[in-house]
């Protein structure tokens, strides 16, 4: 682990920000998570080996992968590349976080880092320089969609972060695309706040090619009256692991969630996710699918906490899985930590195969066996595909899936 | 069952078909000819095989025929898929039509009935043209077009879910329709609308199946010929009197004939 070794020895950071200061110092100590802890205990640890045996890219060479052409609407911005944004208009404005505003919001959030529970963003922060990280202050009202991409480039060891302040009375669409390439590994770490009476439709689409590996983790705020929707797709990497963290900051906020991870080949995709009510009269509905093939594993793990002070919460975490492979594996395990006595909340998991009596259906209207799984799969896509704001008809994220499947 | 003999050939020949599942005998020895324009009713108690023979004609990959041929139009079919056989023209009425949720009605419609006609060499149609042709098949069976846009079969009722069948066939315009208790769960009025776009469907050169467990579907639709099943074999066959006496009778009255 190439990484670990050069942080440990100080090797890895000629000249290091307060903040990467402050990370390092945590992670010197203790570079590794917990093998044995909940959260890290079925992470393949060869895979994740791999993630940590490319070097650091320093460079930050331009996005060569294809994507859709970008319509006038839609705001795009490339974190590492064209992070340079200040849109004052009318209703609204976007503006960049000053150095002295970033520093001081990441500072406040790694006092309360758990050396383990954060540690992807302790890494994140402390290989990440300035020019990667891009930090935006959003108000106002009929905000275009806004799409922000991070991207890793081959045989190497990627970094970008992104904090969002969305201000009080504001709602965006917003589409953030992680895209790793051939041998590559990205560490990308989210925070949002979301100030009173605002929202935000988050999409989460993250996809690799062979052997990329990624370490995607969100982290966001809720205010009073704030509601927070992520639709979120991971698929095609060696290792992927997606965290999410939200805490409800004094409750009355929405949450809802609805994410999915496809694994095949000998891939490893995990979902973890804590939600934290801090406040009564929280909402949470939360599905996640997942959908393993061939030799993969798939996993999901969900945690949700309601303190005493958040009466009257509902929350529902479902957790749904399809096991196309008898060698494939799915972990799931959706728990509720409950301490207050007047809440309202479910949880459950279910695994199954496609349904053998549908497929027969439908093969006897002269639907062919490969169509008629492809029929499948697709009304089970679409549950979250629909959930996914900002332009996801330009990115075929249906035919993405089908075609690899 | 040996037909007399007719001037066309035969549309599906079962010969001595023996089947099982999980090693399980179900089927042990059926023989069935059914001709262009025949109508034959199966009837039997629950669990003699009618399903069965039902399902292993459409190809259910969950039976294995043992011994016997099934022919459809002179060709054996034992080792066909499942569409393969529905694209040649054999269609199967589902005793309980399967919910798809998800999938929408028309789409799934017009992706079969385009199968079907790639096999019979006609243009395939788009979403446009099909809705043209869908809609005057709906009024066959007396549905809204509001079921197109749900989910296959999925909140419909008992009745909507054999009307959904039917409309399938309507579409599928099949060389033989096996037709697996269509009439079980409908009202009067459902059973009728049913019998009625059954009859309108078939002509001269379509033989049909119907696996029921009761007279009043061939009160709608008359028989050419009656079977009775029991124990994975048709023991006896006659005329449409041959239902009307088993209901008077009752099918303890076949067990005489069981060999």
């Amino acid at each position: 682990m190439k990484i670990i070794e050069e942080l440990k020895n100080n090797k890895l950071i000629d000249n290091p920000t307060e903040i990467q200061k402050i990370c390092l110092h945590k992670l010197q100590s203790n570079p590794l998570p917990n093998p044995k802890s909940e959260l890290w205990r079925l992470s393949n640890k060869s895979k994740f080996s791999n993630f940590l045996d490319h070097s650091l890219n320093k460079e930050n060479p331009k996005l060569d992968i294809p994507y859709p052409k970008n319509p006038q609407s839609t705001i795009r911005l490339i974190i590492g590349e064209n992070c340079q944004i200040k849109l004052t208009e009318e209703n609204y404005s976007i503006q960049q976080l000053s150095e002295n505003e970033l520093n001081k919001y990441i500072k406040e959030q790694i006092s309360f880092f758990d050396q383990n529970e954060n540690w992807s963003d302790l890494l994140n922060l402390s290989l990440n320089c300035t020019k990667n990280i891009l930090g935006l202050k959003i108000n106002g009202s009929k905000i275009p969609p806004i799409e922000i991409f991070s991207h890793a480039s081959s045989n190497s060891l990627n970094t970008k972060t992104l904090v969002i302040f969305l201000e009080k009375d504001c709602d965006i669409e917003l589409l953030q695309v992680n895209l790793g390439k051939e041998n590559s590994s990205l560490s990308q770490s989210t925070f949002l706040c979301l100030e009173e009476n605002s929202s935000i439709n988050h999409g989460v689409v993250s996809y690799g090619e062979i052997r990329s590996n990624l370490l995607n983790s969100l982290n966001v705020m809720q205010h009073k009256n704030s509601e927070y929707n992520l639709g979120s797709l991971h698929f095609k990497f060696n290792y992927a692991r997606f965290e999410i963290r939200i805490r409800q900051s004094a409750g009355n906020a929405k949450t809802n969630i609805k994410g999915m991870q496809i694994t095949k080949k000998d891939e490893q995709i995990s979902t973890y996710t804590k939600m934290d009510f801090n406040g009564p009269n929280g909402f949470l509905n939360q599905i996640n699918k997942s959908l393993a093939d061939d030799k993969s594993h798939a996993i999901f793990e969900g945690s949700i906490i309601v303190p005493k002070i958040a009466q009257k919460t509902d929350a529902s975490q479902l957790s749904r899985n399809l096991l196309l492979s008898n060698l494939a594996q799915i972990d799931t395990k959706p728990q509720l930590e409950i301490i207050a006595d007047d809440v309202k909340c479910k949880h459950g998991a279910t695994i199954s195969q496609l349904n053998e009596e549908e497929l027969f259906y439908m093969r006897t209207r002269g639907i062919t066996l490969p169509e008629a799984s492809k029929l499948q799969l697709s009304s089970y896509f679409q549950e979250i595909i629909s959930f996914i704001p900002v332009s996801k008809d330009r990115w075929d994220l249906l035919d993405k899936l089908l075609n690899e499947n | 069952m040996q037909s007399k003999m007719k001037e066309s050939d035969p549309i599906l020949e079962v010969e001595n078909l023996f089947a099982s599942t999980d090693n399980l005998p179900i089927l042990k020895g059926v023989s069935l000819t059914v001709y262009p324009g025949e109508i034959h009713a199966i009837m039997g108690r629950n669990g003699c095989g009618k399903s069965t023979l039902s399902k292993i004609i459409a190809g259910h990959p969950s039976y294995n025929i043992t011994n016997g041929d099934i022919k459809f139009s002179g060709e054996n079919i034992n080792s066909l898929e499942p569409e393969e056989r529905a694209q040649s023209g054999i269609f199967l009425g589902f005793q309980y039509p399967i919910e798809i949720p998800g999938v929408s009605n028309l789409e799934f419609l017009r992706v079969s009935t385009n199968a079907r006609r790639k096999f019979l060499k006609k243009e395939e149609l788009d979403t446009f043209d099909f809705e043209e042709l869908v809609k005057e098949k709906l009024e066959l069976v007396k549905m809204d077009h509001a079921f197109l846009t749900r989910s296959v079969n999925q909140g419909f009722s008992g009745g909507e879910k054999k009307r959904n069948e039917i409309l399938q066939m309507a579409l599928l315009e099949p060389k033989i329709a096996i037709l697996d208790e269509t009439d079980s769960g409908l009202d009067i009025d459902a059973l009728r609308i049913v019998a009625s776009g059954i009859k309108k469907i078939s002509n001269a050169q379509t033989g049909i199946i119907l696996i029921t467990h009761y007279q009043r579907l061939l009160d709608e639709i008359e028989p050419n010929y009656v079977h009775v099943m029991a124990d994975g074999q048709i023991i006896k066959t006659g005329r449409s009197e041959l239902a009307l006496e088993l209901e008077k009778k009752g099918y303890e009255w076949t067990d005489n004939f069981i060999k």
